[in-house]
């Protein structure tokens, strides 16, 4: 049983990554970080840089939860990797950061959020940052 | 030397049509170089219908600019990637990467700017001076010298082609034979026609081109599993000290005239002279030990050698006709298309043409170093673009890019077999760059030969009695024998040790 | 490294060959012979050899002997019947060239290569094997197949959605939503510009 994270280096992915830190740690679960670029490009905004992933797994450390960063890239959409590394790590919890979207926006270009919550087979902590 | 035609040249640069079409140039250039997947010369083959609608010499600039600009762009992901965008890039990974590490991607970026920039100008102004005496000295060319210069140029250009010599040998030949097809210009009958009405007229370069360059890449990289993905990177500060400058400036120096002499050979051209810079300096250095740490003579001298390299690489095409590589196979095809035939007469006939493209590569550098600088960030955001968005976008841009050139739906067909084509052959380790290159010396390789064994009566050694032709066909020889006897007596005399030496012979025989 | 074009190992190749390399640290082989010497301590040589090596990285599998005798067999089978072919257009002499007179010597030569490739055919490793991907480029070919064989009747929009649909929801794995948008768009942006702004005569419905 893990705790899992969605992370991107955003303030939403941050505030996910918080949450899941706090949550680790009253589960005492360990933590899996998994933040997965779409493959394909040679740069994405997506992944965390090393510097990054060090803090995190320093701050997770600090607060005295086991972690482990899942880095590889994905094909295909994101939800669906979410919810099937969910299903590798055996998550007890999916915590996800929530963005506001527009009606329109979500129309052109979808919400891996909303895709998450509806197709995942566990809780899901969705937070706001 | 008369510098009239010269200065008229940068009358046709200066030219708002021209100016516009060498920063489109350009910056499509440096694009493609950043981004995997294409090169210079995919693009421009993939660009070849847009030479239609405009004067010779614009379009020539536009394509010359692509060539070079590819050179700057590459150098952007080799330094912040680590991930080589050209094969003449390569090297500077190297130094470049390891200098990006210790936080001077900066400084590895604007040295190599700079360099790029004092090599291309330096190569550019030896050309000005070179090209018209190479142009002289050819106008005594006849039949059987542009025959054994063609041999030499398709036999040099396969030697160096990657996939092995022998496979880049029978692609050409197999360019060599697409040639035939059609009419026979000395007798009127049909060659390979197979009673087709579209072949009648022989197989047209461009949808050839397109296909197996532009199609053949995106096929082939379809198969391509993919690679890490990397978090952007910040680039500080990119200009270069005043002591990075320094240090770098015997590199750069050194870098320029090795990249001019290697660019002129066919065959030789950017990547070799990079790797010949960087091993110069490497071997002169005081302190090699800093080379592949961080030396930024290891930034500089490559850089400065690939653009001298990509600027002389033109002096075969534009005063011999010759095509020292299959990008210059490419434009030596777009030159032909537009009516104009690249040869020694060139310069004296067309002096317009000739020299609003060399002078427009003065300008060409100059805009690339004004935006290499402050555009690193933009161009690595770039990077960002997925390969799979682009894929079919250019794809169509082919399908639909061939049509316009005859309006033939034919066209279209026949860029999707060269397509297919292309793929195979990479697939199995063939070079499209030799097929392309003896396609388009294909009509003038036989030709020469013809009216040669016309002149000598039928008898082939004859050759030999001229001076030139006979010079280019004893280097022909010992281009072509030495290395398969070398490494036939090796191969004899070595004690085979299973893994390395069937490799070794590979790349040897083959 | 795509485009060489103009120079040394992948001189004729147009396309980027773009090198992989781990995200951070020093440059490693991943050889079969486990942990390897960082790049800086290598020849320059061996470096770029590395190099070019990890350009392989994430290709198929090099083909067997046996693709390989395939492939020389159908050089020398190409060979032969050019030869055959201009043999048809008839030979001539040295003295007095006929159609066929290059034409063999062309063809000559390659059967002469195609029999030092098969000759050569159990050693050589730069072929590649076809691979499960392989369809996606059986799949890529034949969206364009269709597109010329249609577009005649029924204008390039629908074939061109079509075809960008496929390649990226099918040949790029992108999303259901990405693939619909994006290959609308390209659509609408081709018909601006090559339809209504260049007027090319390129065959449309609407």
């Amino acid at each position: 049983m893990t705790v899992l994270v969605a992370y991107v280096p955003t303030p939403e992915g941050n505030a996910a990554f918080t949450a899941a830190v706090e949550e680790a740690g009253r589960r005492q679960e360990p933590l899996v970080v998994l933040n997965t670029p779409r493959e394909g490009a040679p740069v994405s905004a997506a992944v965390a840089s090393d510097a990054t992933v060090e803090a995190l797994v320093q701050r997770a450390t600090a607060a005295g939860v086991d972690v482990e960063v899942r880095q590889d890239p994905h094909a295909g959409e994101l939800a669906d990797e979410v919810v099937r590394v969910a299903e590798t790590v055996d998550a007890s919890v999916i915590v996800i950061g929530l963005r506001r979207r527009s009606p329109v926006g979500k129309l052109i270009m979808g919400s891996a959020a909303q895709r998450i919550l509806l197709d995942a087979d566990r809780p899901v902590l969705a937070v706001k940052p | 030397m008369d510098f009239a035609p010269v200065l008229d040249g940068f009358g046709v640069v200066l030219e708002p049509t021209n100016l516009l079409y060498c920063l489109i140039g350009v910056v499509i250039g440096m694009l493609i170089g950043v981004l995997p997947g294409l090169g210079p010369a995919a693009t421009i083959a993939i660009l070849l219908p847009v030479t239609f609608g405009i004067e010779p010499v614009t379009a020539i600039i536009m394509l010359a600019g692509i060539f070079y600009g590819a050179q700057y762009g590459g150098t952007i992901t080799s330094v912040l990637l680590k991930l080589p965008g050209e094969a003449s890039s390569v090297v500077t990974v190297f130094d470049g990467h390891a200098m990006a590490r210790q936080g001077r991607a900066g400084s590895a970026l604007g040295i190599a700017a700079v360099g790029s920039f004092i090599g291309g100008t330096v190569s550019i102004i030896a050309l000005t001076l070179v090209a018209p005496l190479v142009a002289g000295f050819a106008l005594d060319f006849g039949p059987p010298e542009y025959t054994a210069l063609a041999l030499l140029g398709i036999l040099l250009v396969s030697t160096v082609s990657s996939g092995g010599r022998l496979k880049a040998l029978i692609a050409a030949c197999v360019g060599l034979l697409l040639a035939t097809v059609g009419r026979d210009s000395f007798t009127g009958a049909e060659r390979f026609t197979f009673d087709n009405l579209s072949l009648a007229d022989g197989l047209d370069f461009v949808p050839i081109a397109m296909g197996l360059f532009g199609l053949g890449e995106i096929l082939y990289n379809l198969e391509e599993r993919h690679r890490a993905v990397q978090a952007p990177t910040a680039v500080a500060n990119v200009w270069p000290s005043r002591r990075d400058l320094r240090e770098a400036s015997g590199a750069i120096g050194r870098g320029s005239v090795l990249g001019f002499v290697l660019g002129i050979l066919p065959g030789g051209g950017a990547t070799l002279s990079s790797l010949a810079a960087y091993a110069l300096e490497k071997r002169r250095s005081k302190n090699p030990e800093r080379f592949g740490k961080g030396a930024i003579e290891g930034v500089a001298a490559p850089e400065t050698a690939n653009n001298a390299a990509a600027t002389s690489s033109f002096i075969p095409l534009l005063t011999l006709g010759i095509p020292a590589n299959a990008t210059m196979a490419v434009i030596f095809g777009a030159l032909l298309i537009q009516g104009v035939s690249p040869g020694p007469q060139l310069v004296s006939q067309e002096p317009e043409l000739f020299w609003g493209v060399v002078n427009s590569m003065y300008i060409g550098n100059i805009l690339l170093l004004i935006m290499s600088i402050p555009l690193v960030g933009l161009f690595v955001k770039i990077l960002r673009v997925r390969a799979t968005i682009l894929a079919p976008i250019t794809v169509l841009i082919t399908l639909v890019g061939v049509y316009t050139v005859n309006n033939d739906v034919f066209d279209i067909v026949l860029v999707i077999v060269f397509g297919a084509l292309g793929y195979l052959m990479k697939k199995s380790g063939f070079d499209p760059g030799p097929l392309v290159l003896a396609f388009v010396l294909g009509s003038l390789l036989e030709d020469s030969l013809r009216r040669s064994l016309l002149i000598f009566d039928g008898d082939a050694t004859g050759f030999f009695t001229r001076p030139i032709s006979g010079t280019l066909l004893v280097v022909f020889l010992l281009v072509a024998l030495l290395p398969p006897i070398r490494a036939a007596l090796r191969h004899r005399r070595a004690v085979p040790d299973p893994d390395t030496a069937s490799h070794d012979t590979t790349k040897e025989l083959v | 490294m795509t485009a060489a074009h103009g120079g040394a190992p992948t001189q004729g190749s147009p396309g980027g060959q773009p090198v992989a390399g781990p995200p951070s640290g020093t440059v490693l082989s991943s050889g079969p012979d486990g942990p390897a010497t960082p790049l800086e301590e290598l020849s320059l040589e061996e470096a770029i050899h590395r190099v070019e090596e990890a350009e392989h990285e994430g290709r198929p599998p090099a083909a067997g002997p046996l693709s390989n005798v395939l492939t020389a067999a159908a050089v020398v089978a190409l060979g032969i019947a050019a030869l055959v072919g201009s043999t048809r257009l008839g030979l001539g002499t040295v003295r007095s060239p006929e159609s066929g007179t290059w034409p063999l010597l062309v063809s000559a030569a390659l059967v002469a290569l195609g029999l030092g490739l098969l000759a050569a055919a159990r050693r050589t490793t730069d072929a590649e094997r076809f691979s499960g991907a392989s369809w996606l480029v059986l799949a890529g070919l034949a969206t364009m197949v269709v597109f010329v064989a249609v577009i005649q009747i029924i204008g390039f929009e629908i074939p061109a959605t079509l075809l960008t649909f496929v390649w990226l929801r099918f040949l790029g794995r992108e999303g259901w939503r990405t693939s619909i948008v994006t290959s609308l768009a390209v659509v609408v942006a081709f018909y601006l510009i090559f339809v209504a702004a260049l007027s090319v005569p390129i065959p449309h419905l609407f």
